[in-house]
């Protein structure tokens, strides 16, 4: 199967000296193309810190980052950027938006910035998106004037828009309700369904079991992994159980 | 956790405080420098004033004088406390020679006098009254200054031999606005040299009370003694004499006002900044209860360190720069003898600015009050409210590139932030554009016509002599037979009583002849062309309360006439009270007359000059390039240089300015520029919105500062020209520097600093902005 990312080895520290600490402790990790992966830890266990990593945003002190063919770790701040723009997406646990941008703007603003004549293809192009996400009359909507499901869902259309290979996902369900929460997942799937690879990071079992597979962080390691089968609607509570049990084995 | 807050801040803001902390000393230095020279001037003049008893009132007169009556006037008058009368011997510049230099290209009116017996005395350089001796020459300070000569050096006044002995102080003519000169000789020389040239009296009184001068002046005029000249009077002495030491004090006020504005503008940006720094901080204190004054305490502490600092630094600046701009005071004045006070009036300024400083970081931190407890726990940063601009939106752009068109949507949301930059450079430019206007218009050649001069190239004075009449005929004569000069005319002055609405009369100063063949510009109307048609100057028309069309009534050889305004021109000359009419007249006595030529080739005027110099010893002739040098040529040259100056400040109170506002923006916008980048904004991506940002509030601030350059700026201008006697005032612009060349360089200026500012934006981590 063809890897979309590998972390060979990958070590992340903070701070100085004395008070320095492995984040990131030698940690490996292989994410396969198409594929639907869940990673879990305790808060503080380096989750978010991985991520970063992994798509070039924070440069690591040892190991290597591979995307695709290409060695991130290799690559100055430009390809980073270019890469990020073009082949990756992002959902945060806040949707971060630019307040002077309403929420339409905000959705089509990656590739504007390289496809500025086509504006009126990219602007139908997020239309579609927001409706097929249930935001479809909020075009106009400035980003305080909606909820913070509402947002979160303007923050997926924005990762999807410039149709990237890999959608990142940092607790994106985090700060919501667990009725948005699960329609967010739905639409993950969906996402899933239609060839993304999907990287989500959470420390909801209900979350991670909609994925395939789950792996678990603790002390700057990946320490175990979870394999499930690709989500069809059913055994929803079997595989919550087994996403539980594996996490109360492991003390997360 | 309130010493957490401030922290190292001074240490982490080095730049920021250093900044501050000179903007501060600078202000202080400016503001007591100020104070001290004010002190020291006034001190000075006092001194000076009081030493030479200083007259009154002066009348100077050319022509006969009746001693005895005069005599009597002073006698009967009740508030004369002195009265005397002074010889002005005149001799042309051209016939003195001090060492090496001669004074043939003077514009003063060059005299010798004696030493005064009562009052009015001439003075040496230790403020005593000096007492010369046969062969000495004592001579007037400013040509010490203007290195003419020195003690020791050779004089030849008409052929006759000095030793130029020293240099004088005169409380009646040390100022360079004074048109003329005394030179002191001993009384024995002064009879040798009484032939050489004319002579005018200067009639002068000492009141017993300085209040009752008004009520002098309407006694003497009333008396209709001697009075073929101007009249001066005391306060008038004491104006010249502070006038240009005076505009200096003006100018560093000015200054220093800019100064101050300046560090307010640099205290609102970095606490601002500061605050935005500490934004969660401050709202969780808020939260949980603690009080908004202690926090305040501490910002307040920190600017009271650094101001006070800043201060007597500045002290200290002023007392090693106040020597420098002294010199001039000291020169032409002497010692003040209050000069201690002066000091302490410095301290007295800078604890003013230091009060004022500390105010105003007071008001600044009231926006503490301002932060949302809810809003700076939820975001981190201050949410505006983005307004208007709603239709500009990036889904309908196709017109500007994404990154220049996210900096101008920024702008146009958040005008009240950028509102601060935006004046700051609309000042900027207006502090560039107004003196280089300044300086291209009284530089120009039109502009002298302004001035009341005609575009003419050579002008030969007939004054101050007897039959003044033939040798103006004589010269015209010579004149109109020389194929060199190309175009000529000759203009006579003579003084006519003008009747008043009240019934009185006052003196009138006529030019009369053809005055189409140098016409000068009007201010309104047009020249006289009918021989019932007068034109004005537009003080003799402020004076006289006249409009164009008005009437006035001349007395012409014992008869009223009347005549009408026919236009109100400009005029620098004769103190700027003068009129023009072509009716001819064969009575009164001349005044003087004026002929005025233009040459064929402008490139002889001055072998002509020296050629009819020779034929024609008892006129003035002069190359009007060199008049207007003479009479201008100080204040342009220092126009210029102020021009300059007013471009190189404004460049680095811009480049400053927009340095701290953009430091103050990337400290407020981390988080977005954190979205940005995660989103695959590149560095530069960053960069340029933020340029479009400064480059678009300076396109803004170039367009309105240019129009109020010419509008307010005009008027401003305008009201400094004024008082050399111009009205009507037009900007001359050169559009290659004012429309091209500097705001190119305030595009630079922004870019520079906008670059500089947002260095800090590379080093924002998307991984310490955004909470995973
Ligand atoms: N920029 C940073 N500077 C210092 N320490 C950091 C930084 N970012 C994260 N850390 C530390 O790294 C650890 C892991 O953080 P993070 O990856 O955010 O955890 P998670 O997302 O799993 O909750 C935490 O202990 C945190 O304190
Ligand atoms: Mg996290």
């Amino acid at each position: 199967m063809k890897k979309i990312i590998i972390g060979d080895r990958i070590t992340k520290s903070f701070g100085e000296r004395e008070e320095q600490r492995n984040v990131l402790d030698e940690l490996s990790i292989e994410i396969n193309e198409g594929e639907f992966v869940a990673i879990m830890g305790a808060s503080g266990s380096g989750k978010s810190t991985l991520m970063f990593a992994l798509s070039g945003m924070d440069e690591v002190n040892s190991g290597k980052v591979v995307f695709g063919d290409r060695d991130l770790s290799a690559m100055g701040e430009n390809e980073l950027s270019d890469i990020r723009r073009t082949k990756m997406g992002f959902v945060f646990q806040q949707p971060i938006m630019l307040k002077n941008l309403n929420i339409i703007d905000n959705i089509i603003l990656p590739m504007m910035r390289d496809n500025r004549k086509n504006v009126a293809s990219i602007s139908d192009k997020a239309r579609a998106l927001m409706k097929r996400v249930g935001i479809g009359e909020l075009e106009e909507h400035d980003i305080t004037q909606v909820s913070g499901g509402q947002l979160q869902r303007a923050g997926i259309c924005r990762a999807l828009i410039n149709n990237p290979k890999i959608i990142f996902g940092d607790e994106p369900t985090g700060a919501l309700n667990s009725k948005s929460a699960q329609e967010i997942m739905n639409i993950f799937s969906e996402i899933n369904e239609e060839g993304t690879t999907v990287l989500l990071v959470t420390h909801d079992a209900k979350v991670a079991a909609r994925t395939e597979r789950v792996m678990f962080m603790r002390d700057g390691k990946i320490v175990s992994e979870l394999k499930l089968s690709k989500y069809d609607g059913t055994n929803m509570d079997t595989r919550i159980e087994k996403v539980t049990r594996k996490m109360i084995e492991l003390g997360i | 956790m309130y010493f957490r807050i401030i922290g190292n801040d001074i240490l982490k803001n080095k730049m920021i405080t250093l900044v501050t902390m000179i903007f501060v000393a600078a202000a202080a230095m400016l503001v007591s420098l100020a104070a001290i020279l004010t002190i020291n001037l006034s001190g000075a003049l006092d001194t000076l004033m009081t030493k030479s008893k200083t007259p009154h009132f002066l009348q100077m007169h050319s022509g006969e004088i009746d001693h005895a009556r005069l005599t009597s006037f002073a006698e009967k008058n009740s508030n004369v406390d002195k009265f005397q009368v002074i010889e002005f011997l005149n001799i042309d510049g051209s016939e003195i020679i001090l060492g090496e230099n001669s004074l043939v290209d003077s514009v003063q009116d060059n005299g010798f006098s004696t030493q005064s017996e009562q009052f009015d005395y001439l003075l040496d350089l230790d403020g005593n009254i000096i007492n010369v001796s046969e062969g000495e020459l004592y001579v007037p300070i400013s040509y010490m200054r203007d290195n003419i000569t020195k003690v020791g050096d050779k004089a030849v006044i008409s052929g006759q031999e000095f030793v130029v002995a020293g240099f004088l102080r005169d409380s009646q003519m040390n100022s360079t606005l004074s048109a003329s000169k005394r030179f002191l000789v001993s009384e024995n020389d002064y009879e040798k040299m009484k032939n050489l040239g004319s002579i005018e009296h200067l009639i002068e009184f000492r009141l017993k009370d300085l209040s009752a001068l008004g009520e002098f002046e309407t006694a003497y005029a009333a008396a209709e003694l001697e009075a073929n000249g101007p009249t001066v009077t005391y306060t008038l002495f004491k104006m010249m004499n502070a006038l240009s030491d005076g505009m200096m004090i003006a100018v560093i006020l000015f200054v220093s006002a800019l100064v101050v504005a300046i560090t307010f503008i640099c205290i609102r940006f970095t606490l601002l900044s500061k605050m935005e720094d500490d934004y969660h901080e401050i709202g969780v204190m808020k939260a949980i209860g603690l009080r908004i004054s202690d926090i305040k305490r501490i910002y307040l502490v920190k600017y009271v360190a650094i101001a006070t600092v800043g201060s007597i630094l500045g002290f200290g600046l002023s007392i090693l720069f106040k020597g420098i701009l002294l010199e001039n005071i000291r020169l032409y004045m002497g010692e003040a003898e209050n000069s201690s006070f002066a000091i302490l009036f410095g301290i007295i300024g800078i604890l003013l600015v230091l009060f004022s400083i500390l105010l105003y970081v007071n008001g600044v931190l009231k926006h503490f009050r301002k932060i949302s407890v809810v809003e700076a726990i939820r975001f981190g940063t201050s949410q505006e409210k983005s307004s208007g601009a709603k239709r500009f939106c990036l889904n309908r752009n196709w017109l500007f590139n994404t990154n220049i068109f996210l900096g101008i949507k920024d702008v146009l949301t958040r005008k009240k932030l950028y509102a601060t930059m935006l004046a700051v450079l609309v000042v900027s430019s207006f502090i560039i554009i107004v003196p280089q206007n300044l300086y291209n218009t009284i530089s120009s050649k039109s502009f002298t016509q302004y001035m009341g001069i005609g575009d003419y190239d050579m002008r030969i004075d007939i004054q101050q002599t007897s039959n003044i009449s033939e040798k103006t005929d004589e010269i015209l004569k010579e004149i109109s037979n020389d194929r060199a000069i190309s175009n000529y005319a000759a203009l006579t002055t003579k003084i006519f009583k003008a009747k008043m609405e009240d019934g009185t009369e006052e003196n009138l100063k006529v030019e009369l002849g053809d005055h189409s063949a140098f016409p000068i510009a009007y201010s309104g109307g047009k020249a006289p062309v009918q021989e019932n048609e007068i034109a004005l100057s537009s003080i003799n028309a402020d004076e006289l309360n006249k409009k164009i069309g008005d009437r006035i009534t001349l007395v012409i050889e014992g008869e009223e006439k009347d005549f009408s305004v026919s236009g109100i021109y400009s005029d620098i000359t004769n103190g700027g009270k003068t009129a023009k009419a072509v009716f001819t007249d064969n009575s009164a006595d001349i005044m003087w007359s004026i002929i005025i030529a233009e040459l064929s080739d402008t490139s002889m005027v001055d072998n002509k000059i020296s050629e009819y110099l020779s034929k024609f010893g008892y006129a003035k002739i002069s190359n009007v390039d060199e008049f207007v040098t003479q009479t201008f040529g100080s204040t342009i040259r220092s126009v210029e240089t102020a021009s300059y100056a007013a471009v190189a400040v404004s460049l680095i109170i811009t480049v400053l300015i927009t340095l701290l506002f953009m430091k103050l923006l990337i400290a407020k916008d981390r988080t977005s520029i954190a979205a940005m980048k995660a989103l695959g904004f590149t560095k530069s991506d960053i960069r340029i919105q933020y340029m479009s940002r400064s480059v678009f509030v300076l396109i803004i601030g170039i367009v309105l500062g240019t129009l109020l350059a010419n509008t307010l700026g005009e008027l401003l201008a305008g009201a400094i020209i004024s008082s050399f006697g111009a009205d009507s005032f037009k900007f001359t612009v050169n559009p290659l520097s004012a429309y091209l060349l500097c705001p190119l360089m305030m595009v630079c200026a922004v870019l520079i600093a906008t670059v500089g500012g947002t260095s800090g934006a590379g080093q924002i981590k998307i991984s310490e902005n955004i909470k995973g």
